[in-house]
């Protein structure tokens, strides 16, 4: 047996750069940097960390743009047992500040250090945010201790202040072992990084990588959605192994349509984060003649839960819902039915999943009522509610029915408001809709739908129906449809704001 | 278009979807799969039959196929009305 400790990354690190110094462990701009030379890197920022003498008992945070330097200050933090927050540099200061605050850091490090002017700038400002009375108890350490404790991410947040998710030193040795294994990440084995740095993808891309003695494609963060930039850096690194939502995807199909150009290289095709098209999934096999294909799916909670290959692709075989996929090994999943028990067999219900990756829970540990949930019937097993609902098939895979914010009981049935959006916003003459659930004294609610159509279209709420017949089960036909022309309400983000439609139609009934 | 038929169909399009024009609610459309009428709109259709034409709707009748489409809630009305008459 192995022991794990919470210098894992970096002893690993260090056998690499023994073993290999030469071999290269970072594609930078078209330049190679050697494990010798990332250890040369991650040597000086370790001397900066040890001489600024910080407290042992307390974490650091990390303030930086993906860069070699970044990578090294972070195996710097690793090898002298730091546990470090590594939040998104988008964020805005007086969020980053707040964050920082809560985890308690004791200073925060920025590649170009400590003595920089961007590290000093941020340091008044976590200085104002612990002093600030709301923010001032630091939730530092977590529960169950922070002794094991190494990244610590955040969550997106799209509401809020992003969650902070505590990362022990054997939940990512366990993650960059398996997915070095599943995906033949080894000394010679070129893998691309396209998400930034803060990304718990990087495990993947970056940590398992270098534990792994393997070499690093960095993409650019300020070029990430240029096509070409992406096509060259794939094909003049010779990248083998490729990780990205979507949209990276979809940017080499459009290279591919152009000029052609194939990523022969590539042995292992991974799209995660989100649903990718079946329409983009299908050219796939065009563009890596030599890959296999993957979906993941994971959160920053669990990391990386279930695993799908798709099998047969150049052949047409293409899923039209496409799975999420099976357990990965060591991953315990559970599909609870409403009354909280485990579903067996097929049918859906909430996702839920233990896998030997997670998190112990939130650093604020308040966040984790009702997220992270000990289940008796399961030997006292925690586990993470991801708030998907998912359906699971005659064969065991589980696919994404939507989230479970938006599920309503209609007559008992539970029905997903997203499918019946999704329904009638693929009809051609609909421009946005909302559908929104109206509590019912006899149906518990019922399904209201306010739909903007082209202003020139003539369809009405009976064509409508016609289009959704063939689409949606009866329950999940609103019961009422209000066609309108103007813009509907939109949220900061410039979402449709269902808050919004559902108050204007429940004024609309107030006044008769 | 008869009478009974024209009623029906003006009835349904008031209470149930009135951005329609009464024109385009066919006789054999399926009410019922469509969602325009659900359980608790058909109680609405039968107090309106009710009341419209004086008949009396067992509740055991109340079975959806009687209420699926235009067509179907004529031939209800018109059956209940000679069931009157023979009386």
């Amino acid at each position: 047996m192995s022991q794990t400790t919470t210098r894992s990354i970096a002893d690993h690190f260090a056998d690499q750069v023994e073993r290999q110094p030469d071999a290269q462990a970072l594609l930078w701009e078209g330049e190679p940097i050697s494990y010798a030379e990332l250890k040369g890197l991650a040597d000086s920022a370790y001397s900066e960390i040890e001489s600024a003498r910080l407290p042992d008992d307390r974490p650091v945070g990390i303030r930086a743009k993906k860069s070699p330097e970044a990578i090294a200050l972070i195996l710097a933090s690793l090898r002298a047992g730091k546990s470090f927050l590594l939040p998104s540099i988008e964020l805005a200061p007086e969020t980053l500040a707040a964050l920082f605050a809560q985890a308690g850091v004791s200073q925060v490090l920025s590649p170009h250090g400590p003595r920089s002017e961007s590290a000093a700038s941020l340091r008044a400002l976590v200085d104002e945010a612990r002093a600030a009375p709301e923010t001032s108890d630091s939730e530092w350490p977590p529960v169950g201790g922070g002794g094991d404790v190494t990244f610590m991410l955040t969550t997106s947040g799209s509401t809020g202040l992003p969650k902070i998710v505590p990362l022990t030193a054997a939940g990512v040795d366990a993650f960059t072992d398996w997915a070095a294994a599943q995906f033949e990440i080894k000394p010679g084995t070129v893998v691309a990084n396209y998400a930034p740095l803060n990304f718990d993808l990087c495990l993947l891309d970056i940590w398992t990588t270098l534990k792994h003695g393997g070499c690093v494609a960095m993409v650019d963060q300020d070029r990430a959605t240029q096509g070409a930039y992406l096509a060259d850096l794939v094909n003049d690194n010779q990248v083998n192994v490729l990780q990205a939502v979507p949209m990276l995807y979809r940017l080499l199909i459009d290279v591919n349509r152009e000029d052609g150009r194939t990523f022969p290289s590539v042995r292992h095709v991974i799209t995660t984060g989100d649903k990718i098209p079946p329409s983009s999934l299908a050219e796939l096999p065009t563009l890596f003649p030599n890959a296999r294909f993957y979906n993941v799916y994971g959160c920053t909670e669990t990391n990386d839960s279930l695993i799908h290959e798709f099998l047969g692709l150049a052949d047409g075989n293409v899923p039209t819902n496409i799975p999420v996929g099976q357990p990965i090994p060591g991953v315990i999943a559970r599909v609870q039915t409403d009354d909280g028990s485990a579903l067996e067999g097929t049918g859906t219900g909430e996702f839920m999943v233990w896998t030997p990756f997670q998190t112990r829970g939130y650093l604020k540990s308040s966040l984790n009522e009702g997220k992270f949930v000990m289940l008796e019937d399961d030997g006292g097993r925690t586990y993470y509610k991801s708030g998907d609902i998912v359906r699971r098939h005659d064969d065991g895979t589980l696919t994404l029915e939507g989230r479970a914010d938006f599920y309503v009981k209609v007559r008992g049935v539970r029905v997903s408001t997203q499918v019946v959006e999704q329904a009638i916003q693929e009809h051609p003459a609909v421009i946005e809709v909302a559908v929104i659930a109206v509590p019912d004294e006899l149906a518990g609610a019922r399904l209201h739908a306010t739909v903007r159509r082209e202003a020139d279209a003539k369809l009405n709420s009976l064509q409508l129906r016609q289009h959704c017949a063939t689409r949606l089960a009866r329950t999940e036909m609103p019961s009422t449809i209000q066609i309108v022309t103007e813009p509907l309400p939109k949220t900061s983000t410039g979402k449709v704001d269902r808050k919004a439609v559902a108050a204007e139609l429940e004024r609309s009934r107030a006044n008769g | 278009m008869d009478e009974t038929t024209a009623k029906i169909k003006a009835f349904i399009v008031e209470e149930f979807m009135p951005d329609v024009p009464v024109e385009d609610l066919d006789d054999d459309y399926d009410l019922l799969t469509g969602g325009v009428v659900d359980s608790l709109g058909l109680l609405k259709v039968v107090a309106w039959l009710e009341d419209e034409f004086d008949i009396g709707v067992d509740d055991s009748e109340l079975g959806p196929d009687s209420f699926r489409t235009v067509a179907a809630i004529k031939a209800y009305v018109d059956q209940a009305r000679d069931g009157a008459h023979a009386e």
